[in-house]
């Protein structure tokens, strides 16, 4: 293994029962860097970040957090490691303040340090004048703020954050962003994320796909959109078998959702204007745009032969 | 390994208990029900001074009962944080997990305790018990609140879910109660269920606070009482930090996760 990873797996593999949930995964992350792991439910995105932090075993394989074995010291893992689980790990009838303070004695932090910690993380989340407030009485998106803040009270080197913002609204997820990344500036720490919101891991240094428990296709963010085409072009029809014949000899095989198309174009100068005029009334509505990682993703996963969506 | 953790989960156990003190209050209604309303209705079947001495026979019975009820509920905490989510703070701090098992098990003999000890001071002031009795009376109850907790402690970490662990209770706990010779002298059962008392350990915590109580008659040698508590009490913790320890335990609190995500 190289000792600049952060995180790194040779075969790790995590069955239940008949289910292989983690199929045989190789990972190389460098320390200091932002990682996305996507795919969509139940691909095992979890189930590896549980592997990772020692809260499951792996039926096979190996792992390394800083160069730490974790089959070996689970111990010295958590204390190397942050979790910030994908459902609240915090007491809804303590308030904010019981539960920090607990979670820093778990983490045998002195009263002292702990208060420290608290007010500094507090601070940045803009929760310090709530500090004795029950969990209860505070919305989804301030919970899950001190969620995180729980999971980085230590300063872990490595922290996982599993759907960090799964069920939030829009500006929510916003706050949550602009958190995790001035902790990732200020504290220089790896972060391992997972996401189903395939737009939320743009700003990843790298990403990769997980699908079925099996790791596919990797990068970073502007690499793989860039990669997959110069632009997506996409077409609702009334009539898609006849459009997808059409265009299919200009663009190859399109993305279909039933009377949706999706093409990617590789050319730079592709004429649109000229497109829409000549495709005439056959087309109900015409866009193209930049592609993005949820098309990196679609075009990864969806056979266009089969016309599927995952 | 630091105290601090251990600390931290017993001191959240005590806040909570004093915090509700209504519930506190309402665990005392319980044994003085079974004493002055049980007490006082048995002990009008029997004739002259043996009234009284029911009266007197079951205030070992009583405080074991609250102890047993303490402690096991607050054992089941270990459940009750795993449905909670709570569990998720203590597993994944830099802790080996059996510590989870025993802080939560010192907690519930500490909580066992509180309960027993203002038992004690609500039985002083009725003048059921004498200052001497109610002081001899806490060691005995600090052996057999260990053993309750370890035996709540046995059960929660087998249990998976907190409507698996109310179906475990009623299973565990009235038997536990009834057969241990806190209501009615041991010896006059039948012979099988007299079998029951005798692999029951709680039984034995019931005879050793009898001991504390004169004029009760007594079924085992405070040696015995004291090596069986000890005893199973030991083992009892040490099979469930062992089976806590095992990853399998906490899957369904992850596994459900990955399920559904």
């Amino acid at each position: 293994m190289n000792n600049d990873s952060a995180i790194s797996t040779r075969g790790l593999t995590k069955r239940y029962g008949q289910t292989t949930a983690v199929n045989n995964l190789d990972l190389n992350i460098q320390a200091g860097q932002f990682y996305g792991l996507l795919g969509p439910n139940g691909a095992g995105k979890s189930t590896t970040i549980h592997m990772l932090t020692t809260m499951t075993a792996a039926t096979s394989g190996d792992a390394w957090i800083a160069g730490q074995k974790i089959a070996e010291d689970p111990v010295a893992i958590r204390r190397t490691v942050g979790l910030v689980f994908q459902d609240s790990a915090l007491d809804r009838t303590m308030s904010i303040d019981e539960n920090l303070q607990f979670a820093a004695a778990m983490y045998n932090l002195s009263p002292n340090d702990a208060n420290k910690r608290i007010d500094e993380l507090l601070t940045v989340f803009g929760l310090q004048d709530k500090r004795k407030r029950k969990l209860l009485t505070l919305s989804g998106g301030q919970r899950r703020a001190v969620d995180i803040a729980r999971g980085v009270l230590h300063k872990p080197k490595v922290l996982f954050l599993d759907e960090p913002t799964i069920g939030l609204d829009l500006p929510n997820r916003r706050a949550i962003w602009r958190f995790v990344e001035q902790l990732r500036r200020e504290e220089g720490m790896t972060v391992f994320l997972t996401t189903h919101y395939l737009e939320e891991a743009a700003a990843c240094d790298q990403v990769d796909f997980i699908q079925q428990g099996k790791l596919q296709q990797g990068g970073s963010p502007a690499e793989l959109t860039q990669q997959l085409a110069s632009y997506i072009l996409e077409i609702t029809t009334p009539n898609p078998d006849n459009m997808t014949a059409q265009l299919t000899p200009l663009f190859g095989a399109p993305i279909r959702e039933d009377e949706h198309l999706s093409f990617k174009i590789a050319e730079h100068d592709v004429d649109f204007y000229e497109l829409q005029k000549s495709l005439g009334d056959g087309v109900s509505a015409m866009q193209w745009r930049k592609p993005n990682l949820n098309d990196v993703y679609l075009w990864a996963f969806c056979s266009p032969e089969q016309g599927k969506i995952v | 390994m630091s105290w601090r953790p251990v600390k931290a989960v017993v001191g959240r156990e005590m806040s909570k208990l004093f915090r509700q003190r209504a519930r506190l209050i309402s665990s005392m209604v319980r044994p003085m029900i079974w004493l002055l309303v049980i007490g006082s209705g048995v002990g009008s079947m029997l004739q002259g001074p043996e009234q009284d001495g029911y009266l007197n026979f079951l205030v070992p019975g009583i405080l074991a009962m609250t102890l047993l009820f303490a402690a096991l509920l607050s054992a089941l905490t270990l459940v009750y944080d795993k449905e909670f989510g709570v569990m998720r703070m203590m597993m994944i701090a830099p802790i080996s997990h059996y510590w989870i098992v025993l802080s939560k098990l010192i907690a519930a003999t500490l909580t066992a305790m509180v309960q027993a000890s203002l038992l004690l001071v609500l039985l002083l002031v009725l003048g059921l018990v004498s200052l001497k009795v109610a002081l001899s009376l806490l060691l005995p109850a600090v052996l057999t609140a260990i053993c309750c907790a370890a035996i709540g402690g046995l059960i929660a970490v087998y249990s998976k879910s907190i409507d698996n662990f109310a179906v475990i209770m009623n299973f565990f706990i009235f038997p536990v109660f009834f057969l241990s010779g806190a209501l009615y002298p041991v010896s006059q059962l039948p012979a099988y269920l007299h079998y029951i008392v005798l692999v029951n350990p709680f039984s034995y915590g019931v005879d050793l606070l009898k001991h504390a109580v004169p004029n009760v008659a007594t079924d085992f040698s405070v040696m015995t009482d004291i090596a069986v508590l000890l005893g199973f009490s030991v083992m009892a913790i040490a099979i469930a930090c062992w089976q806590f320890s095992r990853e399998s335990v906490h899957e369904p609190l992850f596994h459900r996760a990955t399920k559904g995500n």
